[in-house]
């Protein structure tokens, strides 16, 4: 028997891992389901109307795309584009060489991640470190981060002040409390004395070329407090249409990730500082990155651009709760990541992670939480017909087609339903049926009764 | 560079192109995400230190509580934004003080005294914007931070600041302070920035 | 909200979707079935062709193989009656998943035609016949785990109150109820670690609650925990909703 790669890979997820992963995800997930349905009479229509806003937007990107371009220039931004990853890393360099600058402190952001920057400009000989602190913890451990808002959820507190030991940031002590104020005192310094501030952008509005930042840690601040220079790598689908409905997003953003009202700092910027203000970045630039994203927008599939990267799919799904996110195998983990990762590959690169949409036992909690209401498992769906359409292999999956001659044949059907009364009297190893034997592997197949209720019925008939 | 961009857009028009309709934005009302119910008929000052509270900031409305309070915890080095100085000086007897912020020796202001732009009462957040804030660092890096917030500037509820945003170039939004859950989901305040939120309502 | 798009029941005939897994495995489940809708007034036809409503190769991404099954589904039950299904996962297919996977096809309005006139058992009966309460008695703590392919309809609320109503009845709701069981269809064959996770999880949140019976409207949930259970050595008793009602008319308890 062949098995599926994250079966597999939640099958050798260590014990205490699946546990921290399984806790922390569920406490999150039902903190956000009370505080929801506690403060809002109606949460569904929020989310639908979220849905709404942003199907509306990333469907007409034709137009907002240049709207906001035109707004952040006439703000004093810089605006750019980068249709692929490698064009991303490189103009990011590109500014930074432009202004002689070595020192780069990175907020949180998914994009930088999906386009490995932090890597490609190490190669280039600039510093760019990691300041919130479970991706700095990610960093100098040369790890990589296994949940969209929790990226160290799969570490414990020993590992991290082994690591902290590791890195002369003090002596081996597993207090939290103790780790954060390592790290603090660590990062103050680094922030004032890098060159460039690089941020993500959770929404930017097209209306004034607005964008919002939120972070819970105060990171984005102090790279956009302490640095000259803000480059902000921002996905082509993070365009909101007006400053209205940032009220909406925030909102449910804030309670569908973390269960918080709103996230702690929540940061809106027109464009780089003005002269009055001391502190803050004098030169600001915008980084529209593709990379994938208009094969995205192509698909059938183009809902999942809805997504706002709140992880609460993540929280809700079983499979992630058994899995963890590294068994994904990408940047974006869990039900989002199992529809996006393998459409972010492009047309060739889609076999890879084929068996990402798989991964599903297609329940629908990713669909009932999600802030954007997303219908994550039509989408998975739709992914799994096109790999089967691509004849991609996928390990252990009964073939259909004699099974659906037989079940449009009712003759054959029912013949076959009484003939295989046969299985009860045969050993599970000599199931004729590859399905039914992987089956018997973790449970009890019931007795086999194929045509009795059919006799029943007719009987039934007869008597009356 | 504008090859580049022709080419996304190019790509975004061909990836569009074959849709019949597209989603319409829909008509909302932005109320419906407010918690009106628990806002009605409040005074937004007690409505804001009680948001503030839960989300472990804390207000004052008189200076000398709020200096107490520093004075207990022994925060007595800090900055003070230079245009609210005359009137608090005088409350801030036996403090070192600066008026001007030193960004060499951000660890040596316990506490930072800023203008906030306004603040929010339904989420109990503090509004500060580029224009009122003297310095960014100060009203972040040091242990504490107290945003002096005028009473005529206090937001109802959310959609009401979205709409007050205004046009300065930066605004952000303080909602408690500085936290995370990183580790083992384990709150911890104080990570980047301010472990204390404090307001003076004046 | 919940009836948008539904064809209003009028009349007093149906037919009955027996499932392939109650053809194959569950008659009780399927006679039950009958027995109910019988007592509700409801003439049962049993359309002979039947055979699958598609979701197996629907979920395995073999959409041409699916399609054909559906197809056939849609001869079948052919006509303007309601259809009923004891389970929700097979209405689920029609109603939602066919209309999916047809959504580019020419033959999608007859589909969806289908879809409009398929309940769910417990959904029938109180959402279509608006029958609120059951009669009869049944002596026992019930854990009813609501299958997930309910999710937005009004199958999981219809068959609390059902249940609920039953004299004798005493309904046990227990930790992680939202939370899938693990069967997932192939899913249970391609995952067998984590489908049997799953499935262990729920066993511990159900145990918990010490219920004499596991009810469900899908036995494909109640195969696979049931499975799993007998396999641990610590069976449950697990019985369909339609079992439950069925037994309650004729006063009979668990134990």
């Amino acid at each position: 028997m062949k098995f599926q790669p994250i079966d597999l890979a939640a099958a050798g997820l260590r014990p205490d891992k699946r546990a921290s992963v399984y806790q922390s995800t569920k406490a999150t997930h039902e903190k956000r389901t009370k505080l929801l349905f506690e403060q809002y009479n109606d949460p569904d229509q929020l989310r639908r109307w979220a849905g709404e806003v942003k199907q509306h937007a990333i469907e007409n990107l034709d137009a907002y795309l240049p709207a906001v371009e035109a707004k952040l220039k006439a703000n004093g931004a810089q605006v750019h584009w980068a249709s692929t990853a490698e064009s991303a890393c490189q103009q990011v360099l590109k500014i930074m060489r432009a202004r002689g600058a070595t020192k780069m402190v990175k907020a949180k952001t998914m994009v930088s991640e999906e386009i490995e920057l932090a890597d490609y400009l190490g190669r280039h000989g600039i510093e760019a470190l990691e300041t919130d602190l479970g991706e700095f913890i990610v960093q100098i451990d040369h790890d990589h981060p296994s949940h969209i808002v929790r990226p160290i959820i799969h570490k414990n507190r020993r590992e991290i002040a082994r690591s902290f030991e590791r890195e002369g940031l003090g002596a081996y002590n597993d207090d939290p409390q103790t780790i954060t104020s390592r790290a603090r005192q660590f990062l103050r310094h680094k922030y004032l004395a890098a060159d460039v501030g690089l941020t993500g952008a959770n929404f930017v509005s097209a209306e004034s070329g607005r964008m919002v930042l939120v972070t819970n840690e105060g990171n984005s601040r102090f790279c956009l407090a302490a640095t000259k220079c803000h480059i902000a790598l921002i996905g082509i689908e993070k365009i909101v249409p007006r400053d209205y409905d940032l009220a909406l997003l925030l909102n449910l953003l804030g309670r569908s990730g973390t269960a918080q009202e709103l996230t702690v700092y929540t940061e809106f910027i027109t464009g780089p500082k003005t002269a009055e203000q001391p502190d803050g970045p004098e030169e600001m630039h915008v980084i529209f990155v593709d990379n994938g994203r208009t094969d995205v927008l192509e698909s059938d599939c183009r809902e999942i651009l809805r997504c706002i990267r709140c992880g609460a799919c993540l929280n809700v799904c079983p499979v992630y709760r058994q899995a963890s996110g590294h068994a994904y195998r990408s940047v974006y983990p869990g039900p989002v990541g199992a529809v996006l990762s393998p459409l972010l590959e492009g047309k060739h690169g889609f076999a890879k992670k084929a068996d990402l949409p798989k991964a599903s036992s297609l329940c629908g909690a990713c669909h009932e939480v999600c802030p954007v209401n997303i219908p994550i498992p039509d989408l998975l769906l739709r992914l799994r017909n096109r790999a089967n359409q691509e004849g991609i292999a996928s390990p252990g999956t009964p073939p259909m087609g004699a099974w659906a001659l037989l079940a449009s044949q009712p003759l054959a059907w029912r013949t076959a339903l009484v003939a295989s009364q046969v299985m009860n009297h045969l050993p599970t190893n000599l199931l004729p049926i590859p399905a039914l034997r992987a089956w018997q592997e973790e449970r009890v197949l019931p007795e086999w009764r194929g045509g009795k209720f059919r006799q029943w019925m007719s009987q039934r008939r007869k008597a009356k | 560079m504008n090859e580049e961009r022709e080419q996304i857009m190019m790509r975004v028009r061909r990836a569009l192109s074959p849709i019949q309709e597209r989603a319409a934005l829909p008509r909302y009302d932005s109320e419906m995400v407010v918690q009106r119910a628990m806002l009605a008929g409040r005074d937004r000052v007690e409505l804001l230190a009680e948001r503030m509270q839960r989300v472990n900031g804390q207000l004052f409305t008189d200076v000398h509580a709020l200096v107490a309070h520093l004075s207990a915890q022994g925060w007595k080095h800090g900055y003070c934004d230079p245009v609210l100085w005359p009137a608090l000086a005088v409350h801030f007897q036996g403090f070192t003080v600066e008026l001007e912020f030193d960004r060499t020796r951000v660890d040596d202001y316990a506490f930072g005294i800023t203008r906030a732009a306004g603040a929010i009462a339904e989420s109990g957040t503090i509004v500060l914007n580029d224009t009122t804030t003297s310095r960014r660092l100060a009203a972040l890096t040091p242990w504490v931070h107290v945003a002096v917030v005028e009473r005529a500037t206090i937001f109802l509820d959310v959609p009401a600041a979205i709409a007050g945003l205004g046009p300065d170039r930066n605004v952000i939004w303080c909602t408690g302070p500085s936290k995370t859950a990183d580790v083992e989901g384990i709150l911890i305040e104080g990570v980047h920035g301010p472990g204390v939120q404090l307001a003076l309502v004046v | 909200m919940l009836n948008q798009g539904r064809t209003p029941i009028t009349g007093q005939r149906v037919q009955l979707m027996a499932t392939c897994l109650c053809d194959a495995f569950y008659d009780d489940v399927a006679a039950a079935t009958v027995e109910v809708l019988e007592h509700l007034g409801q003439e049962v036809i049993f359309p002979e062709g039947q055979t699958c409503c598609g979701q197996p190769a629907f979920n395995g991404g073999d959409w041409d193989a699916s399609r054909k099954v559906v197809r056939h589904t849609v001869r079948t039950f052919a006509g303007d009656l309601p259809v009923i299904v004891p389970s929700g996962s097979c209405a689920a297919m029609l109603s939602h998943g066919a209309a999916l996977e047809f959504e580019k096809e020419k033959d999608l309005g007859e589909i969806v035609a289908l879809g409009r006139r398929t309940w769910e058992l417990a959904d029938f009966i109180v959402n279509g016949l608006g029958v609120k309460a059951w009669p009869g008695r049944y002596d026992a703590t019930v854990a009813f785990h609501r299958s997930c392919h309910s999710r937005g309809t009004g199958s999981g609320e219809a068959a609390t109150a059902l249940l609920e109503s039953i004299a004798g009845v005493t309904l046990r709701p227990f930790g992680e109820g939202e939370q899938c069981c693990g069967f997932g269809g192939t899913f249970a064959v391609t995952f067998p670690h984590i489908s049997a996770a799953m499935g262990d999880l729920k066993l511990e949140h159900i145990r918990a609650v010490q219920p004499d019976v596991l009810v469900s409207a899908d036995m494909s949930c109640l195969m696979h925990l049931g499975g799993l259970a007998t396999k641990e050595g610590q069976p449950i008793k697990t019985l369909h909703l339609a079992q439950v009602l069925r037994d309650a008319l004729k006063k009979s308890g668990a134990a």
